[in-house]
């Protein structure tokens, strides 16, 4: 799943979540004005919550991970909204080590940021249908993106690539089908009523 | 932003009601020669066939096994050593847990007498077995309930975030006006 937990993954895996992490957090601290805060604040807390909306699959059980809505409405600011909300929960819930923080991050700011340009492609401002579809595809495509570099994370630190990608392949697939839906559904509704939010520029 | 606040506010009132999480854990005890006990995600579901092993307190692996269609385990082992019970789902979930040996040499298999009455050592010994056995559920269910989310933690992580975005806002907010 997208948090994994301490003494899974190898060191020199640790070392790239974290250059990973922080670069993005710079970038993304850097470029954000004060005005556009409160929204980083606000989409963090929702993806906070939203890793505790549980679906049963398989052996596992997962969750909604809505990054890439946070890269569509933050760009790279992605980054720091994600770090502060993984971290909490992994003070919290106890979901991840703190050791791997970095790591998580990466797996699920990388996505983020990959939909968000994704999303400023696809879309044509005015066009709501159109936004809504943008926004499905971006979140199914950061969904599978964090899937396989969760995957790789995991084939980095030793574990056999083939049978961990496709038990994540499995469970990530619901998840990836509701948040295509929510995504989809989310960003129509912002087109219409503030499409200002859109496209990651605060 | 107000749609935003209320749709966060809405998960936020969704999630009030019992939350899973999806940690893996991992409980087990010394019951008589094995080791037994359940692997389970925190909060929720059992971890239904998933591999486990055993490792002896220097780290060499004495026993493999499958949870079964409860999430339970149960592998004979020396009892009176330590070992660490290490369950790895295979998709980047893991939890380990340390067990205690009972300290005490295994018992002789064959009592030397055949009288009725039992000796002290014996006697003591099917005490501590009939309590950890009677404890055993109460002890899992303690273990599940520290592990489960609480609303109070979730409320506290938002406003958490909210602080500290604030106060990110407000240094901002200061060095733009001095500048």
């Amino acid at each position: 799943m997208a948090h994994i937990p301490d003494g899974v993954v190898s060191i020199p895996v640790l070392a790239a979540g974290a250059a990973v992490t922080l670069a993005g957090c710079g970038l993304g601290l850097r470029r954000l004005p004060p005005e556009a805060v409160p929204r980083v604040a606000v989409l963090s807390a929702v993806f906070f919550v939203a890793s505790l909306v549980h679906l049963p699959a398989g052996v596992s059980s997962v969750h909604l991970i809505l990054n890439g809505l946070m890269g569509i409405t933050l760009g790279v600011a992605a980054f720091p909204a994600i770090l502060v909300a993984l971290l909490l929960q992994a003070v919290l819930f106890g979901f991840g080590g703190l050791v791997v923080l970095g790591v998580n991050v990466m797996n699920m700011a990388v996505p983020a940021v990959l939909a968000g340009a994704l999303f400023t492609v696809l879309n044509r401002p005015g066009d709501g249908r159109r936004a809504a579809l943008a926004g499905g595809v971006s979140a199914a495509v950061a969904v599978a993106a964090t899937a396989l570099m969760v995957a790789l994370s995991l084939a980095l630190s030793g574990q056999e690539f083939l049978p961990a990608a496709k038990l994540l392949g499995l469970t990530y697939v619901p998840v990836l089908v509701v948040e295509t839906v929510f995504t989809a559904a989310a960003v129509g509704l912002v087109a219409r009523v503030r499409p200002g939010l859109l496209g990651g520029k605060p | 932003m107000m749609r935003m606040m209320a749709m966060a506010g809405l998960l936020v009132m969704a999630l009030a009601a019992p939350a899973l999480a999806h940690k893996l854990k991992v409980f087990a005890v010394v019951e008589g020669d094995a080791l037994a006990g359940t692997a389970y995600f925190a909060g929720g579901g059992k971890a239904v066939d998933v591999a486990g092993r055993i490792a002896g307190p220097d780290g060499t692996v004495v026993a493999e096994f499958r949870t079964d269609a409860d999430g339970r385990f149960r592998v004979p082992v020396d009892a009176a050593r330590a070992h660490t019970v290490t369950i790895d789902s295979g998709d980047g979930h893991v939890a380990s847990l340390t067990v205690a040996g009972t300290g005490a040499a295994p018992p002789a298999v064959a009592a030397p007498s055949a009288s009725p009455q039992l000796s002290g050592d014996d006697l003591s010994r099917r005490i501590d077995e009939a309590v950890a056995r009677q404890l055993r559920p109460l002890r899992e269910q303690l273990d599940a309930h520290d592990s489960r989310v609480r609303a109070m933690d979730v409320l506290g992580g938002i406003g958490f975030i909210f602080g500290l975005f604030g106060t990110g806002a407000w240094i901002a907010s200061r060095r733009g006006r001095k500048a």
